[in-house]
């Protein structure tokens, strides 16, 4: 495992200059953005909140001062590991975000692992089959998903399973009425299914067809004609040596492809009523709310960056070549 | 995959033996992010749910007590003198006093959130159950804060207090699931009477979330968008409410001098300031087309800003759908078409301005081009721009906006024609300002008792010599009022309804505590 170590070492260096340029990047974007904050949420009351009052929301929220000067005291609380008040949801940034990031990790996290599961045993069964009825299907079936906007895939599902067949619900985390406490394990998962369904079938379809891709690359080596001509049948040899060697490429992908994962989830969220963290991104982006979007940024930040050293570490743990170079 | 299928169906018996009573399910939005704590904003229509208010408004818009027994102004309108009910209590049990009361405003002042407490200087606990609000002004409008301000308990009153209310109103909170749902149950203690639902859910999320809902057999209530509101699901009818939730066309009322505003942004409209084009744009405009057209049928003409409500005054319109009227003031005012390209033209001045809208918003472009379409018939061309709101705001002191508005307060009156609020935020963008109506508005506000101002706003619309409202200076054409659909559950009788203010969901449930299901279980 000696290179392991230079391998994080290089990535915390990475993180560190990433995370200052990441969040001043954030800053400026959310304070250029057209949308006033205090218009936002005064919404529908324009008519009923006066000049006067409006000063006195700013002034509340700290946005009387200029832009570097509430950066500054952003980063200053940053440091000691205080994110600030969110604006739209009037509680500590930390609090919005750890209270929400569990319901989106467990559609992240279940849409992930199926998509994979999916995608990979999708992409070698079409490669085995290269040319016949059962590639020509799921290349049909992947390249449509590919181009397939992910909240059409969610309303045609609700469509379906909800409004016609009547199997599914068709939003929420819960059966309405219901609170937590009499919510059912079973009735968790039956809302988990259409969500996780809509995130994991957009996330599919690029490992299904880059899955394929490589395994073909690796049936027509010499090594793959060796097994073939010793015997085994092009199945054997795609699910077998053929599995291995497009696997980590595979996992490679998938991995780096965590953001895509995490920005599907925003939609997935919305459509689905999901009260996960992706719901409150768009809230803090139409409110303008700066503290809370530099504080989801930052944890997506940090959520894509792992998603990518895990990527790199499962690369080098699968292909022993990788390891070599790096040491 | 099998473990799956079998939790699905443990799951689908153990659901099947549901609660007792059936619960209500509504899905109409209006989640306050922030929480429900009624001095940073809670509860602006009026029903805070957890909250009661000193004053509410029936169906009729009039006031009544909720809280309050008996209020009334000093002579020279500052003090606002309220007595409390005595049986009143907190949904923790303990009793509603004046100490409350006064807390709840007081804070409220200095809370910097969504409650407007203009020209309110202090309220003091006189008894127990008197309380004293003192304004800096008079300010009759005043009576709206009283009948949207749920009273919070002083004593228990903290910063968690968003996300666990407890107050008077007739529910409480079982549970908030933030961003997913809001589980109620009626208040043991409320002194308004039994509340038939033993349990209220209000669902959250997208609209298409509340129509799968609806699609589903789950919600008994559901916000519609207009275009789908007239194919309910099976065991759902389709409700369309009146509202004020208005949109019109605003004018510059100034000449173009050059002038700019504090901002920047250029003041002044040669064409429009012409008191003629105005009244003849109203006059010319088919208001029925135009609901048609745009609204698809749902929604009614629209004369000037609080339709149907008390401080409306119907006679400050005209008859619209006229075309021969409009020419026949265009030419009175020397507007005709010399050179016959179809546009009329006074002194070299073509009678040629934009109609800009909110790009995103494709109710307000379908009026806009309506509107354009019907002005041309009378010589008038209007050409419609969709812009940002960011550039509107650049524009509208300077060009046609069609704006949207619509409020259970007449100081919305107040705000959008007095010259005071010319150019101040989103109010007057116009710059109108008729001494005459900014008296009348100020007589308003001065009147000691609300009955006693109705006059008066409607004297600011129009007193038989002048007015803001297209008989006088024709300072907006109001072209429609919406109306805001639901789909509702065919065995809910929810009584008679308010006519609603801008903004479709959450006011429909103002008189929700008097709703009952009507078919047997």
């Amino acid at each position: 495992m000696n290179w392991l170590r230079p391998l994080l070492l290089g990535r915390l260096l990475r993180l560190a200059w990433l995370l200052p340029l990441a969040t001043i990047g954030l800053f400026t974007l959310v304070s250029l953005a057209p949308i006033d904050p205090v218009q936002a949420y005064i919404g529908d009351l324009s008519a009923l909140v006066g000049p006067e009052q409006r000063a006195a929301i700013a002034a509340t929220w700290g946005l009387d001062q200029p832009a570097p000067e509430r950066f500054l005291s952003w980063l200053g609380g940053a440091m000691t590991g205080d994110l600030g008040r969110s604006l739209t949801y009037g509680v500590p940034v930390a609090e919005v975000i750890e209270r929400r990031l569990p319901a989106s990790l467990a559609l992240i996290g279940i849409a992930f692992v199926l998509s994979f599961v999916l995608g990979t045993a999708l992409g070698i069964a079409a490669a085995a089959s290269r040319g016949g009825r059962v590639d020509r299907l799921i290349r049909f079936v992947a390249v449509t998903l590919s181009v397939s906007p992910g909240f059409w895939i969610a309303l045609l599902l609700i469509a379906v399973f909800a409004v016609g067949l009547g199997w599914l619900p068709a939003c929420c985390a819960a059966p309405p009425g219901l609170t937590a406490a009499e919510t059912g394990m079973g009735d968790r998962l039956r809302h988990l299914v259409l969500p996780v369904a809509t995130l994991s079938l957009v996330g599919t379809a690029p490992l299904v067809l880059h899955t394929r891709q490589r395994l073909l690359g690796f049936l027509e080596s010499p090594a793959a004609l060796h097994l073939r001509a010793h015997g085994l049948s092009w199945r054997r040899v795609a699910f077998g040596a053929g599995l291995r060697h497009a696997l980590g490429p595979a996992l490679a992908l998938h991995l780096a492809g965590a953001g895509e994962l995490f920005g599907g989830s925003v939609l997935a969220e919305t459509i689905f009523a999901w009260p996960g963290l992706g719901q409150a991104t768009v809230r803090a982006a139409t409110g303008a709310d700066a503290p809370l979007l530099m504080g989801i940024g930052l944890a997506t930040l940090l959520f894509v960056f792992c998603g990518n050293l895990l990527a790199d570490v499962a690369a080098q743990l699968v292909d022993p070549r990788l390891r070599r170079t790096t040491a | 995959m099998t473990k799956l299928t079998a939790a699905v169906l443990c799951a689908a018996v153990f659901l099947s033996a549901p609660l007792s009573a059936r619960p209500l399910v509504l899905a109409v939005g209006g989640e306050p992010d922030g929480g429900f704590d009624p001095l940073t904003g809670w509860g602006r229509y009026g029903n805070p749910l957890f909250q009661s208010t000193l004053l509410k408004r029936d169906a009729d818009l009039t006031l009544e007590g909720d809280l309050a027994t008996d209020w009334g102004l000093s002579e020279d309108g500052l003090i606002w003198s309220v007595t409390l009910r005595e049986d009143a209590r907190f949904s923790d049990g303990a009793p509603v006093t004046a100490e409350d009361v006064a807390f709840t405003f007081n804070t409220a002042r200095d809370a910097g959130g969504l409650v407007d407490l203009q020209d309110f200087v202090a309220a003091r606990a006189t008894g127990p159950f008197t309380v004293d609000l003192e304004l800096s002004a008079p300010r009759i409008s005043f009576a709206s804060r009283l009948a949207t301000l749920g009273i919070v308990p002083a004593k228990s009153y903290g910063p968690g207090y968003a996300r666990e209310p407890i107050g008077s109103g007739p529910f409480r909170m079982v549970e908030w699931q933030e961003g997913a749902q809001l589980v109620v149950e009626p208040n043991p203690y409320w002194h308004g009477g039994e509340v038939p639902f033993e349990r209220v859910s209000f669902v959250f999320g997208s609209e298409d979330a509340g129509l799968a809902l609806a699609r589903t057999g789950v919600a008994d209530v559901v916000a519609v968008p207009a275009s789908q509101a007239d194919a309910p699901p099976e065991g759902m009818r389709a409700l369309h409410i009146e509202t004020v939730d208005n949109r019109g066309l605003m004018f510059p009322m100034r000449p173009d001098t050059g002038e700019r505003s504090a901002g920047g942004a250029p003041i002044g409209n040669d064409v429009t300031a012409d008191r003629a084009i105005r009244v003849a744009v109203n006059q010319a405009l088919d208001r029925d087309a135009l609901v048609a057209l745009a609204l698809g049928g749902h929604g009614r003409p629209a004369t000037g800003p609080a339709d149907g409500l008390p401080w409306d005054n119907p006679d400050a319109g005209l008859a619209g759908n006229d075309p021969d009227a409009a020419r026949a003031t265009l030419e009175a005012a020397g507007w005709v078409d010399a050179d016959g390209d179809g546009t009329r033209e006074k002194d070299g001045l073509p009678a040629r301005f934009a109609i800009v809208y909110p790009s995103s918003d494709s109710t307000r472009q379908a009026l806009a081009l309506g509107a354009a379409q019907q002005l041309r018939g009378i010589g008038i061309t209007a050409e419609p721009a969709g812009r940002s709101w960011d550039e509107i705001g650049a524009m509208m002191h300077s060009n046609v906006v069609v704006f949207g508005w619509g409020a259970h307060d007449p100081s919305e009156v107040y705000n959008l024609y007095h010259g005071r609020f010319a150019a101040i935020d989103d109010f007057n963008p116009g710059y109108y300002d008729n001494p005459a109506v900014n008296a009348h508005l100020e007589a308003a506000e001065s009147a000691n008792d609300f009955a006693a101002s109705l006059p008066h706003w409607r004297a600011a619309a129009w007193d038989g010599e002048t007015g803001f409202g297209p008989r006088g200076d024709a300072a907006w054409a109001w072209m429609v009022n919406l109306e805001h659909s639901y789909w509702v559950s065919e065995c809910l009788d929810m009584g008679p309804m308010q006519i609603h203010p801008h903004g479709h969901g959450f006011p429909i449930t103002h008189d929700l505590p008097g709703w009952r299901w009507t078919c047997a279980e």
